[in-house]
């Protein structure tokens, strides 16, 4: 069965589209046919992150519109062909596309796909509304700040509402050494008023930025980071594996170690 | 006797605070509620609503009758779910003809979705709903709509009682049972006189999250946390069985003598009838069982235990 998930957030910036690359990523790596789809229709840039963007010829509207198939809109990766890219039409606005359409779009996409991942806009409105149409479980991204949760709680609640119950928390741009000294809300803080399954912690790190620049997900390192390798037990959990939390309070050359033990296993 | 049960929050009247020491930051006042439009009161306002001791009220020490016209817990702005002769009612908010309902399709969905998640552990499977739509206009979509969430929770809609021609025709084809009513009659039971006794109480069995909101003309009990940015307005007493970290206003209507319980009292904001009070900025260094409620004319919070002996040797009030 295919498993269908919208990675959302609420506020804005909190590394959505981040999640989405990376877990896409990560999973095609272990042998899951992925799609990932833009559904920030207006502002996409799902495309970048993946350093897919000079690739795109049609868009998810095309296909709407019925001006191509879905397997001509579909961008393969080529470093991974496990995972392709449904982009969004970067010249329209979110009311461009309707919860209906939506539906049919990942209609067409489940037979051949293990995984479907939605990148959620930001915010709760129609572009919301939209990517949750057809969304059967949820990954709920915050940062540990009181505004992120804030938003996080209420998309939750409207997640339930709509009847998706299945839904993961990860908690994004984590800075241990703030939280211990109580600068920064903990895991523990934010699980605490959340209140749903964590998948993961993935720690604040330049290397994502200076990765999303260059269009290659973390996870695509030959020696995984610190964040890469959450990303990727991130991806491993998602299909039901067993894997601890990283101990981000761990001095770094343990860390390092302990990496390395895990990236021979 | 009940200065030592009480612990330091933010007084709400004048001489109250300053009779106490200065623990606090934040000063409180009574609030002039009735000059807040009832839409953006509880939610919206946490942070400005609380004005230095409000002018056109005086501050009597035994309390209630001298308050401003505070808002009750409108049940006009929210959906109600109760049980009556073994099937439920659903009672929609009204939206007389000609002007924009207070609660529009999308909220009145979200509440009954809400609604139907706190309160699904307390009915039998397929128990019968009466929609009790009043003069809100429903189409068949939005008909169908209603139905496919009680039936998610198990339950049936089978009669629609509506004053809308529109919605009588809706309801009509989608095959249910209809009774055309004029909204004289179907809504002078939902209108708030002060005095009324109060509606059962409603047990939620929930989390009240960010921007989730729950009003009901009785006493609330919430089997869960509510999270900042949530709250419940009640027009009895409130009990949180979890963490209270929203908003929570008990006797909406005015009854001072209503009281805010929680397992964990960290609120937002606490209110009874027009009092308005804040946590103190520090917290506790443990948190315990404790209650709120109006004690020499300002909110004050009491652990649970001692509150009971409090109120046994009936000290205050
Ligand atoms: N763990 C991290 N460490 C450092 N920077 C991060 C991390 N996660 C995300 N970022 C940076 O934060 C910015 C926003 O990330 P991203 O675009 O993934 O967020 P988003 O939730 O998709 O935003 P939007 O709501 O605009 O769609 C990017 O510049 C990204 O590089
Ligand atoms: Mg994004």
């Amino acid at each position: 069965m295919t498993r269908i998930i919208v990675i959302t957030s609420g506020k804005g910036g909190v590394g959505k589209t981040t999640c989405t690359a990376n877990l896409g990523m990560a999973l095609a790596k272990n042998n899951h046919r992925v799609v990932v789809i833009d559904s920030d229709f207006g502002l996409r840039n799902l495309d970048l992150l993946l350093g897919l963007e000079n690739r795109i010829v049609y868009t998810a509207l095309d296909v709407l519109a019925k001006e191509c198939r879905m397997d001509q809109a579909l961008v393969k990766d080529k470093r991974q062909p496990n995972l392709s890219l449904l982009p969004a039409a970067q010249s329209r606005n979110k009311e461009s596309i309707t919860p209906e359409q939506m539906k049919e779009l990942i209609g067409e996409l489940t037979s051949k796909h293990d995984f479907i991942l939605i990148d959620c806009p930001a915010g709760i409105e129609m572009g919301f509304k939209n990517a949750i149409a057809a969304a059967k479980e949820a990954i709920v991204v915050t940062t540990p700040e009181i505004s992120a949760v804030r938003d996080a709680d209420r998309v939750i609640g409207l997640l339930e509402a709509n009847d998706i119950k299945a839904m993961r928390l990860i908690i994004n741009r984590i800075k241990p050494a703030m939280v211990q000294e109580d600068m920064m809300m903990s895991v523990q803080d934010v699980q605490d008023i959340l209140a749903i399954p964590l998948v993961g912690v993935v720690p604040d790190d330049e290397r994502v930025i200076v990765s999303t620049n260059k269009g290659e997900p973390l996870v695509l390192e030959e020696s995984l980071s610190l964040a890469g390798l959450a990303f990727a037990n991130i991806g491993r959990r998602l299909i039901g594996e067993k894997i601890p939390f990283l101990d981000l309070n761990a001095p770094h050359d343990h860390l390092f170690s302990r990496i390395r033990r895990m990236f021979r296993n | 006797m009940q200065q030592s049960a009480a612990n330091a929050l933010t007084p709400s009247s004048p001489e109250e605070r300053a009779s106490q020491t200065d623990s606090t930051k934040t000063p409180g006042g009574s609030t002039q509620l009735d000059d807040a439009p009832p839409e953006n009161a509880p939610e919206n306002a946490p942070e400005t609503s609380s004005t230095q001791g409000s002018p056109h009220q005086t501050p009597s020490p035994t309390g209630s009758e001298e308050t401003p016209a505070p808002i009750p817990a409108n049940p006009n702005l929210q959906i109600q779910l109760k049980s009556e002769a073994g099937r439920l009612l659903l009672r929609l908010p009204p939206n007389p003809e000609n002007s924009r309902s207070l609660v529009p399709w999308s909220d009145l969905w979200l509440q009954l979705k809400q609604r139907l998640n706190g309160g699904d552990r307390f009915w039998q499977p397929q128990t019968v709903v009466h929609l009790v739509a009043g003069d809100y206009l429903l189409d068949g979509r939005q008909l169908q709509t209603i139905a496919e969430a009680l039936e998610e929770a198990q339950l049936q809609l089978k009669r629609v009682y509506t004053s809308r021609r529109q919605t009588a025709v809706a309801a009509a084809t989608s095959g249910y049972s209809v009774e055309q009513e004029s909204a004289v009659t179907l809504f002078s039971q939902a209108s708030t006189v002060n005095g009324q006794a109060l509606d059962d109480p409603l047990y939620l069995q929930t989390t009240i999250r960010s921007g989730v909101e729950i009003r009901h003309p009785g006493t609330v009990v919430i089997l869960g946390d509510v999270n900042p940015g949530g709250s419940v307005i009640a027009d009895g007493d409130i009990l949180i069985w979890g963490h209270l970290r929203g908003i929570a206003h008990a006797g909406a209507s005015g009854r001072s003598q209503c009281r805010i319980m929680a397992l964990h009292m960290q609120p937002t904001q606490l209110r009874i009838a027009d009092k308005v009070a804040r946590a103190p900025e520090t917290p506790p260094a443990r948190y315990q069982p404790e209650v709120a409620y109006i004690g020499s004319d300002s909110i004050r919070i009491a652990i649970a235990t001692e509150f009971s002996r409090v109120n046994l040797n009936r000290s205050f009030g």
